[in-house]
């Protein structure tokens, strides 16, 4: 009878961690941007971040959206590398860039994906 | 008495005015957009990552799978062993709700936001000087600007019709990224492709009650005489309205005042102790509190309710001889009646809410030195909050459920929203 619980409790953490979300939580350096017009404004994204001693070129920006920490202003940045999707934090008055998590492409392996581009 | 027989009316023949917006399945659709590894995955949102915790939005490739709004975690995953559940992330949401204000305010100032994902824009008095181009052209136009202004994988369903109820029907009509017009002409041909239940506000009681009378179609509740829906079916003015929005007639160009303000909680103990309890408690007072002075208000009444694992259900309320606004306010009372509940079984869920809700004298200064300090603490706190992040400073009570219960997406109204999202 234990043994069953122990399989079913295994089971529900299993179907728990779907969303393969990897919390990163540290400031990274963005070494190429990209600029794109948007509703008449320049706006700037990120191209090239530079963490744990690798290179990841984003291919897509996903949404770009501000949120608030007390008073001040994040950007936050939901990009893909066409392998994985990483959120990036830019704080607007320390002018620093943190990855926040990055969600692998472990779950529902079998399906494609559609991209914008 | 001699009973007035209602005056019967014709269809509403006017040009359509009002076109509604509903963005498809929004919180799913978003997460697809932030995220373009989802995209054309089956994908659920709900408010937390629990086996009981419940799908509020589904993608449309899960729904094709049979996942529903409202399922649990694990009745989806029976249904879509890929199926991917994330958790709510409201900024996201208010950015896409904001941009969804401003192109709805670029076409007319008589904007209604339903709730985060529809909006109604009510073109009467536009159409002259701003607004010449057909509906249907402002309405392909809109979709492009949402794609634009937001991400190529947002869509959204557009009615048009001469009421708001008739443009919601319209907007459902096609699912995704429809756009369909219901005028005079095509209207009974529209509601015979439909369902009783498929009509905003008819469910299963009012389908009960309409079928009690005869009336088993649309159709033939749009050709049933006023004085049928007033007096055997609704048996009340609400079939008078029901009478006139079928014919394309205004009359849920309403709005509500706040009646109660509050918070429930499930709970993430299987056994929760009774501290655990007290702690979730005070920190719902405290959020309670917030709502109540960020619409300005103070509340006499105080509800508390809890459900049991069982399912049984107990509540308890009261009115006070003073109105309040602090979270140590409403907490003290809230525990009063709290300490009053049966204890047979572990609770599941809490909840607490205020009524008898009165404009707040918070700015009033008192006499009594002690309701003064009262007042200068909550303003302090609301300061320092305010400017370094939600519950920077908070009561002890609470301290053991700060980031345990999170603020999450609120059915239907957008009240509390720019509140949610100022939150840290």
């Amino acid at each position: 009878m234990k043994a069953l619980f122990t399989f079913i409790n295994f089971q529900s953490l299993k179907e728990l961690k779907m969303d393969q979300t990897t919390l990163i939580n540290k400031d990274v350096s963005i070494v190429a941007y990209y600029f794109k017009n948007a509703n008449h404004r320049l706006r700037c994204f990120p191209k090239r971040m530079e963490y744990d001693g690798r290179r990841v070129n984003f291919t897509e920006t996903g949404l770009v959206h501000p949120t608030k920490k007390g008073q001040r202003t994040i950007h936050v940045f939901d990009m893909t590398d066409g392998n994985a999707d990483y959120r990036l934090e830019f704080d607007a008055q320390n002018l620093t860039w943190k990855l926040i998590c990055i969600s692998d492409t472990h779950y529902a392996a079998h399906i494609t994906p559609v991209f914008a581009s | 008495m001699p009973r007035i027989s209602l005056p019967s009316l014709l269809v509403n023949t006017e040009r359509p005015q009002i076109l509604h917006i509903d963005l498809n399945s929004c919180f799913a659709t978003v997460e697809q957009q932030a995220r373009p590894l989802l995209r054309g995955r089956p994908v659920g949102v709900t408010n937390r990552l629990t086996k009981n915790a419940c799908v509020v939005a589904a993608s449309y490739e899960a729904k094709a799978l049979g996942v529903k709004v409202g399922m649990t975690f694990s009745e989806a995953r029976v249904l879509a062993p890929d199926l991917i559940m994330i958790e709510t992330d409201p900024p996201k949401y208010h950015y896409v709700y904001k941009k969804l204000i401003k192109i709805m305010r670029s076409y007319s100032p008589n904007i209604g936001m339903k709730s985060i994902d529809e909006g109604v824009i009510d073109f009467n008095g536009t159409r002259t000087n701003v607004n010449q181009q057909p509906l249907v052209v402002i309405g392909h136009e809109i979709k492009q600007r949402l794609r634009d202004e937001v991400g190529p994988w947002m869509k959204c369903n557009i009615g048009i019709a001469p009421n708001r109820f008739l443009a919601k029907t319209a907007a459902s009509l096609h699912k995704p990224d429809g756009l369909d017009v219901i005028t005079h002409k095509n209207l009974r041909q529209t509601l015979s492709s439909l369902q009783l239940t498929d009509l905003t506000g008819i469910a299963e009681r009012n389908q009960a009650r309409l079928n009690a009378a005869g009336i088993y179609t649309p159709l033939q509740f749009l050709d049933a005489p006023a004085d049928v829906l007033v007096r055997k079916v609704f048996r009340s003015v609400c079939g008078e309205d029901w009478y006139k929005r079928l014919r394309g007639y205004e009359v849920d160009d309403l709005e509500h005042s706040i009646k109660t303000v509050g918070r429930q909680f499930v709970l993430d103990e299987q056994q929760p102790t009774e501290e655990s309890l007290q702690a979730r408690l005070s920190y719902m007072c405290e959020t309670t509190a917030l709502k109540l002075r960020y619409n300005n208000l103070a509340a006499y009444g105080v509800r508390v309710y809890i459900r049991y694992k069982s399912g049984d259900y107990w509540y308890e309320r009261k009115m006070f001889k003073t109105p309040v606004f602090s979270g140590s306010d409403v907490y003290r009372r809230a525990i009063l009646l709290f300490n009053r509940r049966p204890h047979y079984d572990y609770a599941r869920e809490m909840g607490i809410s205020c009524y008898g809700l009165t404009p707040s004298n918070q700015n009033q200064v008192s006499l009594l030195e002690e309701a003064n300090r009262q007042i200068w603490l909550t303003e302090a706190m609301d300061t320092i909050n305010g400017q370094y992040g939600e519950f920077t400073i908070t009561y002890a009570s609470s301290l053991p459920s700060r980031g345990l219960i999170k603020q999450k997406i609120p059915f239907g109204s957008t009240r509390y929203f720019e509140l949610l999202c100022n939150r840290a």
